[in-house]
């Protein structure tokens, strides 16, 4: 197994791209990521790449890649994990260079969800990712399936909505100086408490925007690192995890079993504990989802989110800055393209270029979850080799 | 001669006092399914045969028997008949049935109710009920077209004196009748001996209420029912019937928004591979190790055995684990609506589904309920039937049983 280095990353902000197309975003996120290498980069270099997209958009996904990126004549292949597609993407690519069968590859997230009505967007992936007899027809909508386990986390943990309320303030002030974010506002506690109700019990605030957007990285073996950079950033470990896919059939809904086998995998791998994160990108697609996370990914222990928040544990310079970027709840959430843009994130800032700087950060952590709740999947990328 | 054993009435929890509406989640099979179990419960004489009479009747061409059979635990191989009729034909029912029948009424529109009768084979329990005499004019005053859309003459003086007034004189009673279903409250307190008690409809569920309003007095003698220029009456004899009344007090029907554009698709291969453990509310029983899985599955949740598995019914006392409601709209459902992850008695299992027969919003985690049949949605026009969660609030002090 070889050591793999990110020697580039770059996207598009994330937005409602009324004016652009998924034939558009992959190429400029491409086109940025090459563009950030700092010594130069020819994309003729890149022998393979893989395309995290979570729902096909004008046309079969590795072609398009291809196809607008240039890249006709190397192996392209779709990866699609649910919510958790962005860094399988990463973890097959890395798997690829690790195994020597690739020097240099490219990976890409994307995901182009205002291409339908915000309403149907909802009903349209409901219908390919629930149950047909037992599940979709009740109207088990993307939220739902989320606050399910949030408002059990909630009964039994001792969280409140106030709680929820912190993780969605601190993501809309973390998304402030990311000119890449979506919702560059702040919220008050007030109005998060106030906002509209969506599922009981998330209201307006504490739920993603629907995003369009692209993310790329690319990844070299450990010997063609220097070539491009004199600052790499290394992929220290990856992790899958999966669940059982019905919520009947989970039987402890206040944890998500797929995160903490992913995270045990990637600890594994990099040879370092949950203690040893400086820097998290979390997958906050609703707020108490993000707190559920802090303890399945070992930062607090089982039901210390609510007082780790309270703390301030998790802000830009508190003890484990969780979601610099903004989040999912404020950059923005285009599925495919989250957990490379979370990779992009942690990237800058392990290299100290970030919009949002948190201090000296040594190790980062990249985690999706999805499915609705059936697949996580983590990367662990640091300044050291390992 | 078969018997009359068990009576049970069942009105929907929506609506008025005066006028019951059914849910949004309710219809007519779902309105004979609860009286029918109220009927059939506890081990009551084993039933071959049952009747769907109403005129209100799922647009579900050749669906509706089975899902009848498997929602009320019944055999597949019981007979199942759906009769077009109005409050005539389920009088008519009763007093003919073989024994064994299973009679169930159902009115929907204008004013939803059901009623269900039971007629045994053991001479020693329940009453007779002889039929009398039936006289059969046409007078269409309301009609019904193909798409099930009703043209009403309009006429209720017409009705009054060529239809009801007419029908009743053609059967020429002896004495006045105890009970008459399918006229109103006041045109049958003019007809009847005694006071009757006021009927929920008009239509085939009226005259089991009828029925049961008479078992309730403890009269023998005449029952009418009505319908346009049709009547039949029929003899009521002495003897002890089970009487059920569910009658959950009103509530105002709640406002709620039904999304535009949308349309929930449906498989009918997945529909019919769910059938029997979904209307039936059965799991699947692990061969070897006997763990329940809902819905069943090839593999076993516990031990990993893939050998066929069984179905066994589960319980229907349920208990809320974990409860949101749907604020936001959802094309082809009616927002706000409850979602409720419950566990079935002591079993384990546990279910993924809405709340019924209470507005959005009022469930709590811990709260206790019942499972019973709703019309979980209509997708691409069929219905989809399946089990909702109705709290307990309903049923306290809604249901009570006697003998007369």
């Amino acid at each position: 197994m070889r050591r793999v280095a990110v020697v580039g990353a770059g996207m598009t902000p994330f937005a409602e791209h009324f004016h652009l197309g998924i034939k558009d975003l992959v190429p400029m996120a491409v086109s940025e990521a090459v563009a950030h290498v700092d010594k130069g980069f020819d994309r003729s270099d890149i022998q393979a790449a893989w395309f995290g997209e979570l729902v096909a958009t004008d046309g079969q996904a590795s072609g398009i890649l291809a196809d607008t990126c240039g890249l006709l004549d190397i192996p392209v292949t779709r990866v699609e994990n649910a919510c958790a597609t962005g860094n399988d993407a990463v973890r097959n690519a890395f798997f690829a260079v690790s195994s020597g069968h690739v020097d240099v590859a490219l990976v890409v997230g994307a995901d182009k969800v205002r291409e339908t009505s915000s309403r149907a967007t909802f009903w349209e992936w409901m219908a390919m990712t629930r149950d047909q007899a037992w599940d979709y027809p009740l109207g088990l909508v993307a939220p739902a399936n989320f606050a399910l386990h949030a408002a059990r986390y909630l009964h039994e943990s001792g969280a409140t909505k106030e709680h929820m309320a912190m993780v969605a303030i601190k993501n809309h002030k973390n998304a402030v100086p990311n000119p890449k974010a979506q919702l560059r506002f702040e919220i008050t506690m007030e109005q998060a408490l106030n906002a509209p109700m969506v599922v009981s019990p998330f209201g307006l605030y504490d739920c993603t925007p629907q995003s369009d957007g692209a993310a790329a990285l690319v990844l070299v073996a450990e010997h063609l690192a220097d070539r491009y950079t004199d600052k790499p950033v290394w992929v220290r470990g990856v992790g899958l995890g999966l669940d059982r896919v019905m919520h009947q059939h989970k039987t402890d809904l206040t944890t998500f079993p797929a995160t903490v086998k992913a995270a045990k995998a990637a600890y594994a791998m990099a040879g370092i504990g949950p203690g040893d994160i400086d820097v998290a990108e979390v997958h906050d697609c609703f707020s108490a989802v993000e707190l559920i996370s802090y303890e399945d990914l070992g930062f607090v222990p089982r039901f210390g989110a609510a007082k780790a928040v309270e703390a301030g544990e998790t802000t830009i310079t508190g003890r484990i800055p969780v979601n610099p970027s903004g989040g999912l709840k404020a950059k923005g959430h285009p599925p495919g393209a989250t957990g490379v843009a979370q990779c992009v994130e942690i990237f800058e800032q392990l290299r100290g270029e970030a919009s949002n700087q948190v201090s000296d950060p040594r190790i980062g952590l990249a985690h999706n979850i999805g499915g609705p709740t059936a697949v996580s999947a983590i990367t662990v990328l640091g300044t050291e080799r390992g | 001669m078969p018997r009359l054993t068990v009576l049970a009435t069942h009105l929907p929890a929506w609506g008025t006092d005066r006028r019951r509406t059914p849910g949004s989640d309710e219809d007519a099979l779902t309105l004979a399914v609860a009286a029918g179990r109220a009927a059939l419960e506890p081990g009551t004489a084993p039933v071959t045969t049952v009747l769907l009479v109403t005129r209100d009747v799922p647009a579900l061409l050749g669906g509706v028997e089975p899902v009848l059979l498997a929602a009320l635990g019944l055999d597949e191989g019981a007979r199942c008949a759906v009769v077009l009729g109005g409050a005539p034909a389920a009088l008519d029912a009763v007093a003919e049935a073989a024994p064994g029948t299973l009679v169930i009424a159902v009115d929907v529109e204008p004013a939803a109710a059901a009623a269900a009768a039971v007629l045994g084979a053991d001479s020693r329990a329940g009453a007779d009920v002889a039929p009398l005499r039936r006289a059969e004019r046409s007078l269409p005053t309301r009609v019904r077209d193909a798409q099930g859309g009703v043209h009403d003459y309009d006429d209720p003086r017409l009705v009054r004196v060529r239809g009801t007034g007419a029908g009743i004189a053609r059967l020429q009673l002896q004495d006045k009748p105890l009970a008459v279903a399918g006229v109103s409250a006041k045109d049958a307190a003019a007809m009847v001996q005694g006071t009757a008690a006021a009927l929920p409809s008009d239509g085939a569920a009226a005259a089991l209420f009828a029925l049961a309003d008479v078992v309730a007095r403890s009269g023998t003698g005449a029952v009418v029912a009505v319908e346009q220029g049709t009547a039949t009456a029929v003899d009521l004899g002495a003897g002890a019937v089970r009487l059920v009344v569910h009658a959950p007090a009103a509530l105002p029907v709640p406002t709620t928004r039904l999304a535009a554009g949308g349309d929930i698709k449906i498989s009918i291969p997945a529909y019919e591979r769910a059938f029997d453990s979904k209307l039936g509310l059965q799991a699947g029983a692990c061969s070897a190790c006997g763990t329940l899985a809902l819905p069943p599955r090839y593999r076993c949740l516990e031990c990993g055995c893939e050998d066929p598995h069984g179905l066994v019914p589960l319980p229907r006392r349920a208990a809320v684990y974990t409860a949101v409601t749907v604020h936001v709209p959802v094309p082809g459902l009616r927002s706000p609506y409850d979602l409720v992850i419950v566990e079935l008695g002591d079993t384990g299992v546990r279910l993924l589904t809405t709340v019924t027969d209470r507005p959005a919003g009022e469930i709590g985690i811990g709260d206790s309920g019942t499972l019973v049949l709703r019309r979980l949605a209509v997708r691409a026009g069929i219905p989809d039937y399946g089990y909702a969660f109705q709290p307990d609030q309903v049923q306290a002090d809604a249901t009570h049983e006697g003998a007369a």
